[in-house]
C-alpha cells in the first residue's frame, strides 16, 4: 500500500480513516452542530474549501505532486463514492429522529449517534472527502476550458454547488409556522423549539377555503388562504395560498400547512389557517447546480464517452 | 374505464408483446416490432382510460406504479431490440411485464380516486413517470448484467465487449432519467413541502441508489476489464433500488415516517 500508483486500496483505507477520526471526533466533542454554520460562517468555510481544493489542483497539476494529482482521479472518486453509499446506507437502515429531538435512553443506536447520522462526524467527513476531490476534479476539467468537457462539468460542478450550498446553506435556512385566524393581522411566527420571531411582513387572512372529496370520508381535496401580504412599507398584495402553490414575498415564501380549529367554535369562522415561512438565502445558488445537473443528464443520454487508453483520468462524461 | 377490464386490456397486450418475442427469435424483425408496438398501443390506451376515468394520472398507489413499469419494460426491450438485435431482449421484457401484469391482477392494491391535495401538482406526473422509466431501464440492465455473470461469461471468457457496452448504455440512460426523476421530485418538494430536501427515508434510498450507480459508471471507465466485478455490482444496485422503489414500505427503519406512502 501507499507504493505507487495508488489505486482503490489507497481510497478504500483514506475511507477508513475517515471513519475512524469521525467516531474519535464523535465521542470526544460531541456530534456535528450544524447551526454554529450560520452566516457568516458557512460563508469563511465556503471561502476556505474553495481555497484548499484550488491549492489541491495547483499541488497536483502544477507542482506534480502525486497525492494531489490523484485525488483528482478515479480510483479516489470510486472510493469516496463507495463509502459514501455505505455511510448513507446506515442512514437508511437505521430510524432516523430529529435533530431537536431529546436523547432516547433505551435505544443504544442513539447513543451511539446513528439515530442523527447528519450530525454524526464520519458521514459529515465521507460526505466532505467526496465534495472536496469533486471541486478538485472540476478545477482540473475547468482549467484550460475546452468545449467538449461542458457535459462533463455541467454534471460534476452540478453536483458539487448542490452538495455545498445546499449543506452550507442549510444554516442559513428558517422555517416557522404561522397562525392566522380571520380578519387578525399577524406578524409573529414560531420556531420549532417555540421561540416567537417578529417578521418584516404581516399577514392578514380574508378566507379560508376548504372544499371536499364527494366520498364517504369527506377527505379534504382542496384548502387554501386567501390573504393580504402587508409589508412594512405600507404595501398590501393580496394572494392566495394552497398546498402546492406557496407565495413570495420579501425573501420568505409562504405555504399552507395546515389548519386548526379554535377551541369552542364551530363552523368556517372558527378555523386558524396554519402557514410556514421558510426563507433559504442559498436557494438560488443550490438551483442553479441543479440546473445544471438536468442539462448535464440530458447529455448523459445522448452522448456516448469516447474511448481513450490512458487510465488516469479519462472520464469524459 | 374500471379496473375490471385491466384483464382484458392486459392479456391482449401480453399475447402480442408473446408474439413478438416470438418472432424476434425467428428472425422476423418486422413482426417482432410491430406487434410489440401494437400490444404497447392497447397497454397505452388502457393507462390513458384509467387516467381519464380517475380524473387524475394513475400514479398514486404502488398497482398504478406497477401499471407503468408494465408499459415502459417492452418500451425499452423495443428500443434496445431494434438498436443492438439482441433477440432475446422482447422475451425478457414480455416476462417482466407478464410478472407485474399478474401481480396488479392477483395483488391488485385498488385505489380510491381521491388525491391528497399534496399530490395534486403538475409535478407530480412527471416526478413518477420519469422514475418508472429509469426504472425500467436499470431493470434491463440488471437482466444483462445476470444474463453476462452466469449465462454468457462462461463461454466467453476473454471478455464481453459488446455486451457490456450495452449494459454502460442502459444505466448511463437509466442513471439519467433517474437524475432528472429525482431532481423534479426535489423541485415539487420545494413548491408542496417548503424544502428540496428533506432525508425522508425514500429520499435517503434515493440517494443511496444514485451513488450507487455513479460507483458503477466510474468503476467501468477506470476498470474496464473488470467485468465481473462491475455486473455483480450491477446486481447489489438493482436490490438497492428495490428497497426504494418498494422494500421502504417493510423497512422498520422507515415505518411511518415517509411522505411518500399514500397507498395505506
Amino acid at each position: 500500500m501507499w507504493s505507487k500508483p495508488w489505486n482503490l486500496t489507497e481510497a478504500f483505507t483514506i475511507g477508513i480513516g475517515l471513519v475512524t477520526t469521525g467516531l474519535l471526533l464523535q465521542y470526544t466533542v460531541g456530534p456535528v452542530d450544524w447551526d454554529m454554520l450560520a452566516w457568516p460562517v458557512n460563508a469563511v468555510l465556503l471561502a476556505l474549501l474553495v481555497t484548499g481544493m484550488a491549492a489541491v489542483w495547483w499541488a497536483g497539476t502544477r507542482r506534480g505532486i502525486y497525492a494531489c494529482h490523484w485525488l483528482g482521479g478515479l480510483d479516489n472518486a470510486i472510493g469516496a463514492l463507495g463509502w459514501v453509499v455505505v455511510a448513507t446506507l446506515v442512514m437508511g437502515l437505521t430510524r432516523q429522529v430529529p435533530f431537536n429531538a431529546p436523547t432516547l435512553h433505551d435505544n443504544p443506536l442513539d447513543a451511539l449517534g446513528l439515530t442523527r447520522m447528519l450530525s454524526f462526524w464520519p458521514l459529515v467527513l465521507l460526505y466532505l472527502w467526496l465534495t472536496f476531490s469533486l471541486g478538485v476534479v472540476v478545477l482540473r476539467r475547468l482549467i484550460p476550458f475546452h468545449w467538449r468537457n461542458v457535459p462533463f462539468l455541467l454534471l460534476h460542478a452540478g453536483l458539487l454547488m448542490v452538495l455545498l450550498c445546499g449543506t452550507l446553506g442549510s444554516a442559513d435556512m428558517q422555517r416557522l409556522k404561522m397562525y392566522v385566524a380571520k380578519s387578525t393581522p399577524e406578524w409573529r411566527a414560531l420556531t420549532d423549539d417555540g421561540r416567537v420571531v417578529e417578521l418584516p411582513l404581516a399577514i392578514d387572512l380574508n378566507q379560508f377555503v376548504m372544499e371536499h372529496h364527494n366520498d364517504s370520508l369527506r377527505t379534504p381535496k382542496r384548502y387554501a388562504s386567501d390573504l393580504d401580504i402587508l409589508t412594512r412599507d405600507g404595501r398590501r398584495l393580496h394572494t392566495v395560498i394552497e398546498v402546492n402553490r406557496p407565495a413570495s414575498a420579501m425573501g420568505w415564501r409562504i405555504y399552507q400547512y395546515g389548519y386548526d380549529r379554535m377551541p369552542g367554535t364551530t363552523g368556517h369562522e372558527g378555523i386558524v389557517s396554519i402557514l410556514e415561512l421558510v426563507r433559504d438565502p442559498w436557494l438560488p445558488a443550490v438551483y442553479t447546480g441543479i440546473y445544471m445537473l438536468i442539462a448535464g443528464a440530458l447529455f448523459l443520454l445522448f452522448i456516448t464517452p469516447r474511448k481513450k487508453n490512458d487510465t488516469d483520468d479519462l472520464a469524459t462524461v | 374505464m374500471t379496473w375490471q377490464l385491466f384483464s382484458y386490456f392486459a392479456l391482449a397486450a401480453l399475447i402480442l408483446w408473446a408474439v413478438g418475442a416470438v418472432a424476434a427469435w425467428r428472425h422476423n424483425s418486422w413482426l417482432a416490432r410491430a406487434a410489440t408496438i401494437t400490444g404497447l398501443a392497447v397497454f397505452g390506451t388502457f393507462i390513458a382510460l384509467m387516467w381519464v376515468s380517475l380524473e387524475r394520472p394513475p400514479l398514486r398507489t404502488m398497482g398504478e406504479t406497477r401499471l407503468w413499469y408494465s408499459f415502459f419494460l417492452p418500451l425499452v426491450g423495443l428500443v434496445v431490440y431494434a438498436r443492438w438485435r439482441y433477440r432475446w431482449i422482447l422475451t425478457f421484457s414480455t416476462v417482466m411485464a407478464t410478472v407485474f401484469v399478474c401481480v396488479n391482477l392477483f395483488k391488485p392494491e385498488i385505489h380510491d380516486k381521491t388525491l391528497m391535495p399534496a399530490l395534486q401538482s403538475p409535478w407530480f406526473a412527471p416526478h413518477v413517470i420519469i422514475y418508472m422509466f429509469a426504472y425500467a431501464l436499470l431493470g434491463a440492465a440488471f437482466v444483462m448484467a445476470v444474463y453476462l455473470l452466469f449465462f454468457k461469461r462462461r463461454r466467453r471468457p476473454k471478455g464481453l465487449g459488446a455486451e457490456m457496452s450495452l449494459t454502460d448504455q442502459l444505466v448511463r440512460a437509466g442513471l439519467a432519467f433517474m437524475t432528472v426523476g429525482m431532481i423534479f421530485g426535489a423541485l415539487w418538494a420545494k413548491e408542496a413541502w417548503g424544502h428540496y430536501w428533506s432525508w425522508d427515508p425514500k429520499e435517503t434510498w434515493a440517494a443511496i441508489t444514485w451513488w450507487a450507480y455513479l460507483v458503477y459508471l466510474h468503476l467501468r471507465l477506470r476498470y474496464p476489464q473488470r467485468q465481473a466485478e462491475a455486473l455483480l455490482l450491477l446486481v447489489a444496485a438493482f436490490v438497492l433500488l428495490q428497497v426504494c422503489w418498494w422494500g421502504i414500505n417493510y423497512l422498520p427503519s422507515a415505518q411511518g415516517a415517509s411522505v411518500h406512502t399514500y397507498a395505506s
